[in-house]
């Protein structure tokens, strides 16, 4: 018997609904449809063919990243680094296609799927912070990028063809959409059809049960950020093959683009609720919000605090207090 | 009562018909608890007999629903510590309640240092040399500038102490009544005699209050014996009047119905052996000890906290490492300090706070029972929905869940039936030995016994169980054999057969 | 005797033993460690660069560029010594450095508010901070995504206001004031060790500075034994601020131009100047002196591989690798159970 310094939590024998019954995702279409509405009403142009396809283009994009950094959420961390990793492999990726052609694309998805690993390393191994870990590694890659390349690097034409794969369009539909939906697919499996992929819900419900339970704390968050280190370098290769070039600065925001897109597609900071369909409808918010900004003729730079507000909102909105009585 | 009432000036605290209510359990009834001047007094009884939420209501951490708190006759309402404090009423917590990077005089006078600001500016030199008087007073003389982390438990309780007299005397209270939980559970022999002195010396300008499970202590040191149990008080008596064996009979003898725990289910101990634990010791936990679990076998460790009984079993859940020894599951050697292996040898463990450390509470109920056997649902390499809803499906009905659907989240269900998706998990990853550490604790009468019947199926199964109950009959009632644990060491082996169970009063004195 | 904020907890730690023991040892210490790494730096360079390192125009090249570093440091470790984090310091200077170009004399608006900037500066600050401690407390948004949030808040409100447009500062005498030298030593440096002296001294010797140790110490502990939590927390991150205001402010004039971008690259040798001064990341540790030493650290170490020619984007990889030892080595792990 030993008497707590918090107060009794003598358990109740009644039925307790959990406050958050609504699953947050029909927030989020909701918001989209309406956001999406005043923005047709500032502008007509925001629904015509071509926005749409850039819209849905640019989400597909974003939800790659994104779909990494919700990983990476959901066991309790985060990936401050994607945005260095980002322009890293942008700037890598052009330089390598001269001397080795087509191994460009592996060499670069194994570059960032082994920056995941040594993020997830530092957690778990160096036990520190992850988000002052990625805030050190985000650092280092983002120099590495300028080492490479200070300057915006670009393709040579008679190399264009390498690229093919991401600027063609199979099925009458751009190559990007398609990689981004075969890269949803493959999350989507790893996530629910996959003992690590459920391992990473587990722990972002409740990772003490899951540790007392047996799963490897280790091993499931290490995989986490290197699928976010994966999807990464899956997005700096697509963009560097998109404008046929590579460039330092092309990845810097992703970080608060991704964030924002798991934040508001509902996944919690305190991990265990959000998913898959979650952040694709964040994403797809994300990028509607940044073309609709622009389209509606608001200011470029304001968009950014918006974006801020909204991180902060869709935290606000998800965190799971009783979780963590004391908030640091 | 009439003692207390009758010293000079009549009592400094009374607390009349006090009652406390939770959900489903009536933790105080009507409780009188009277404290006079410069009195010792010993609060015993049983775990949950009201100990903690007395004194909780005593300092005003929780209100009482219904009764009267009155200080020297006047009444007051204690709305928070800091109330008490003001009034002249202090605690020192068993976990200790100093801030560790501080220095001992940055606690003492923690929020009340105005007395040594001149112009905004804190005064060290005052602080050290009232800080060192202080502490001078209870015999301590420790460096003042000491982080509290760096100064061994004894004397950070003593610290503790200090700061309460200090801050009684400021609000200007010449008799504050002090409350002191289970303070010797982290102390030495020699610490603990230190500690009687002193408070014995301090009883002339204080009123202490006591809890402790060392009845021998209490009988050799207090004044006062008070013994609750249940919720209500069962006598009071001087100590030069209690015996040992009396105070130990009243604190327990609850009514007794022997088919409560589905004793004629009770099967005997297979053949087989599951668990040995060879002279397993942590230094400062339990001493090394050696106990078998059989096949079927239903082992209750009994013990009062500070026995070490809930360390065995975190060391057998891989929770904690062990000091010394060994622990075998169906012979073989177990990794030491690791859950992954504990659980991948056979041993599940199904924890006291379901909440927090038992399930995935956002998650739904298969995917909390699932979560141990992942692997063998698959088909193709991948999970399998139509498997994974096989194997829910399943458990909900061995177990009898009772929830909407398998795709209720486990926050919706209620206590009983968590408990019991905690127990499916385990049952579904097929245990060879299922600890269960006080498997009914917040549960209603009806989910109690059905826990009860499946302990009974999962004997018959094969499996065995150690348990650590809520209530020394449950503990009886359940058991083949109960291994005994006091003060770190296990003291004995009692056996519990079916018609031959041993009485409660027997037990009750080996481990206090 | 030993000061009290130094000092540390020994609780415990996984990590290898000697690893560990260097880890206590330079917590235990107070800033020892801190001004042995220094030495130890210094010395390096000054072999490597055959005494260049140590000639007193470099000196005093390193006291001026680690002065406004050390004030951002002084200001994030407040929120850092409270167990939680401000990652705000990039926003925060990114508007003050606007208000500053825009209010003082420029070349685009009429305005000359002169020495009155200060006070203007340490208000937005304070204001930004202000938000952020209510942010955490009244809203319970964990520091680090609030602060990370209100700094991009802040920094399009910068750029909204600015358009990316360097402003020059005309203001001569204070240009002068800021960039000139007392008995050669940079006037920015002494400001700076100014302000670390005061705010140690508050964290010494005031009953606000017992309240910052034990919050960080244990928040638990602290609310129960009276002290005023949440009020303490929205003080220091509007502190944080202040200090952020006055660094801003400070940098702008210095360079005589402000710029929304100005705030940029702030944010990392800040964390790191905290880390290496030995501020625990978990709390409870480390003092304004220890934030200062780390700026100079920090500077000391760049400034070297500038005049040994290392490759300006390596230097970021090498304060990268940096932050990431410092913080190994002071984090209290027993204090953190699951690392997130």
């Amino acid at each position: 018997m030993t008497a707590a310094r918090n107060g009794a939590q003598q358990e109740s024998k009644k039925r307790s609904i959990h406050p958050r019954q609504i699953p947050p995702v029909y927030i989020t279409v909701a918001l989209l449809f309406v956001v999406g509405l005043v923005f047709y009403l500032g502008n007509p142009n925001f629904i015509t063919p071509y926005n749409l396809n850039t819209i849905i283009s640019f989400s597909a994009i974003l939800l790659m990243v994104a779909l990494g950094q919700m990983c990476t959420i959901l066991v309790g961390g985060i990936d401050l680094s994607v945005g260095g990793l980002v322009s890293f492999i942008s700037v890598a990726f052009i330089v390598l296609i001269k001397p080795i052609g087509y191994l460009a694309y592996p060499a670069c998805i194994i570059a960032g799927v082994l920056a995941g690993y040594i993020n997830g390393f530092i957690l778990t191994r160096v036990k520190i912070p992850s988000f002052i870990a990625t805030l050190g590694t985000g650092g280092i890659l983002t120099s590495l990028a300028y080492l490479v390349s200070p300057r915006p690097v670009n393709l040579a034409p008679d190399l264009y063809g390498v690229v093919d794969i991401v600027n063609g369009s199979l099925l009458k539909a751009s190559n990007v959409l398609l990689i981004g939906l075969v890269v949803l697919a493959f999350f989507l499996v790893i996530l629910r059809f996959t003992a690590t992929g459920r391992n990473i819900f587990y722990i972002g419900s409740n990772i003490r049960m899951s540790w007392m339970s047996g799963i490897n704390i280790v091993k499931t968050r290490t995989i986490a950020f290197m699928l976010s280190g994966l999807g990464a370098a899956l997005v700096g290769i697509t963009i560097s093959s998109v404008r046929f070039g590579g460039d330092p600065v092309v990845g810097t925001s992703y970080v608060l683009n991704s964030i924002a897109a798991v934040v508001v597609g509902g996944t919690a900071l305190t991990g265990g609720t959000g998913g898959v369909i979650n952040t694709v409808f964040g994403s797809l918010f994300m990028s509607m919000m940044d073309n609709g900004m622009t389209v509606v003729g608001l200011d470029q730079y304001l968009q950014q605090a918006i974006l801020g507000v909204m991180v902060i909102i869709g935290v606000t909105l998800t965190f799971d207090r009783e979780k963590t009585p004391i908030v640091k | 009562m009439s003692d207390a009432n009758n010293r000079r000036g009549g009592p400094v605290l009374a607390l009349r018909q006090i009652t406390k209510e939770f959900p489903g359990v009536v933790a105080l009834d009507k409780v009188n608890l009277t404290i006079g001047r410069n009195e010792l007094i010993g609060l015993v009884g049983e775990n949950g007999a009201g100990k903690s939420v007395l004194m909780k209501i005593m300092i005003g951490l929780i209100p009482p629903d219904g009764g009267t708190i009155s200080l020297h006759g006047q009444p007051v309402t204690l709305r928070s510590p800091g109330d008490a404090i003001r009034n002249g009423i202090g605690m020192v917590f068993q976990e200790g309640s100093l801030v560790p990077n501080l220095s001992v005089m940055e606690n003492l006078f923690l929020c009340h240092e105005a007395g040594f600001r001149r112009l905004g500016i804190l005064s060290l030199r005052s602080m050290r040399a009232a800080a060192r008087e202080l502490l001078a007073q209870l015999k301590l003389g420790i460096d003042v500038d000491l982080p509290v982390a760096e100064i061994s438990p004894a004397e950070r309780q003593m610290v503790e102490i200090a700061r309460l007299l200090w801050l009684t005397k400021l609000y200007g209270h010449d008799n504050p009544v002090l409350i002191l939980d289970e303070p010797t559970t982290v102390l030495a022999d020699k610490e603990r005699e230190t500690l009687f002195t002193i408070l014995r010396e301090i009883k002339s300008r204080a009123s202490i209050v006591l809890i402790s499970h060392r009845l021998q202590e209490i009988l050799e040191n207090c004044d006062r014996i008070v013994v609750l149990k249940d919720g209500k008080n069962v006598t009071e008596m001087a100590s030069s009047d209690a015996r040992l064996q009396k105070i130990e009979q009243l604190m327990v003898g609850h009514s007794f119905s022997t088919d409560r725990f589905h004793e004629d289910e009770q099967r005997r101990r297979g053949e087989k052996e599951i668990l040995r634990v060879e002279n397993l010791g942590k230094a400062g936990q339990f001493q090394p000890l050696s106990f078998s679990v059989g096949e079927g076998e239903i082992v209750g460790l009994v013990g009062l906290v500070g026995s070490g009984k809930e360390e065995v079993c975190k060391c057998l859940a891989g929770l904690e490492k062990a000091d010394s020894g060994s622990i075998f599951l169906d012979g073989k050697r177990l990794p030491a300090g690791s859950p992954r292996g504990s659980v991948r040898a056979g041993i599940g463990h199904i924890p006291i706070d379901r909440r927090s450390e038992g399930l995935a509470l956002m998650m739904n109920v298969a995917e909390n029972v699932n979560l141990l056997v992942l692997n063998r649902l698959k088909a193709g390499g991948f999970l399998s929905p139509g498997r994974e809803k096989k194997n829910a499906r399943h458990w909900v009905e061995e177990c009898q869940i009772k929830t909407p659907s398998i795709s209720t989240l486990c926050a919706n269900l209620s206590g009983g039936n968590q408990q019991k998706t905690v127990i499916s998990k385990w049952l579904s990853s097929r245990v060879r030995l299922l600890i269960l550490d006080h498997p009914t604790r917040g549960v209603d009468v009806g989910a109690k016994d059905e826990i009860y019947k499946l302990m009974r199926k999962l004997a018959r199964e094969g499996i065995g169980m150690l348990v650590m109950c809520d209530t020394l009959e449950e503990d009886i009632g359940l058991a083949n054999r109960m291994l005994i644990m006091k003060d770190g060491r296990l003291v004995q082996e009692i056996g519990s057969a079916p018609k031959t169970k041993p009485d409660p009063k027997d037990i009750i004195s080996l481990i206090v | 005797m030993a000061t009290m904020n130094g000092r540390s907890a020994s609780l415990g730690r996984r990590l290898p033993a000697p690893v560990a023991m260097v880890g206590t040892w330079s917590r235990r210490t107070g800033i020892l460690a801190q001004v042995l790494t220094l030495a130890i730096i210094v010395a390096g360079f000054a072999l490597g660069t055959r005494g260049k390192y140590l000639s007193w125009a470099n000196i005093q090249t390193i006291l001026s560029l680690a002065a406004i570093p050390a004030i951002l440091a002084i200001g994030l470790h407040l929120t850092v010594v409270l167990g939680g984090i401000d990652l705000s310091v990039q926003g925060v200077a990114s508007l003050v450095a606007i208000f500053v170009g825009l209010l003082m004399k420029n070349q685009y608006n009429s305005h000359d508010v002169g020495l009155w900037i200060i006070p203007i500066a340490l208000g937005i600050g304070g204001a930004a901070g202000l938000v952020n401690g209510v942010l955490n407390t009244r809203l319970r948004i964990p520091s680090f995504i609030a602060t990370l949030g209100m700094s991009w808040v802040l920094y399009g409100m910068a750029v909204y206001i600015n358009r990316a447009v360097n402003i020059q500062i005309l203001d001569e005498r204070i240009f002068k004031a800021i960039n000139g030298m007392v008995l050669g030593i940079p006037n920015i440096a002494i400001l700076a060790l100014i302000v670390a002296i005061i705010m140690q001294f508050i964290q010494d010797r005031t009953q606000f500075g017992r309240y910052l140790y034990a919050i960080g110490g244990d928040e638990a502990v602290a609310q129960q034994g009276g002290v005023k939590v949440e009020k303490i927390k929205i003080l220091v991150f509007t502190i944080a601020g202040i200090v952020y205001g006055l660094g801003a402010a400070l940098l702008a004039c210095r360079l005589g131009v402000a710029t929304s971008r100005m705030g940029n690259s702030l944010l990392f040798p800040t964390i790191t100047a905290v880390a290496v001064g030995g501020v625990a990341l978990t709390g409870g540790l480390g003092g304004a002196k220890n934030a200062a030493l780390g700026a100079l650290i920090v500077t000391a170490l760049n400034d070297g591989m500038v005049l040994m020619h290392v490759n300006p984007y390596a230097q970021q990889a090498v304060n990268g690798v940096v932050l990431i030892i410092a913080v190994a080595l002071t984090l209290d792990r027993k204090k953190l159970g699951f690392i997130k």
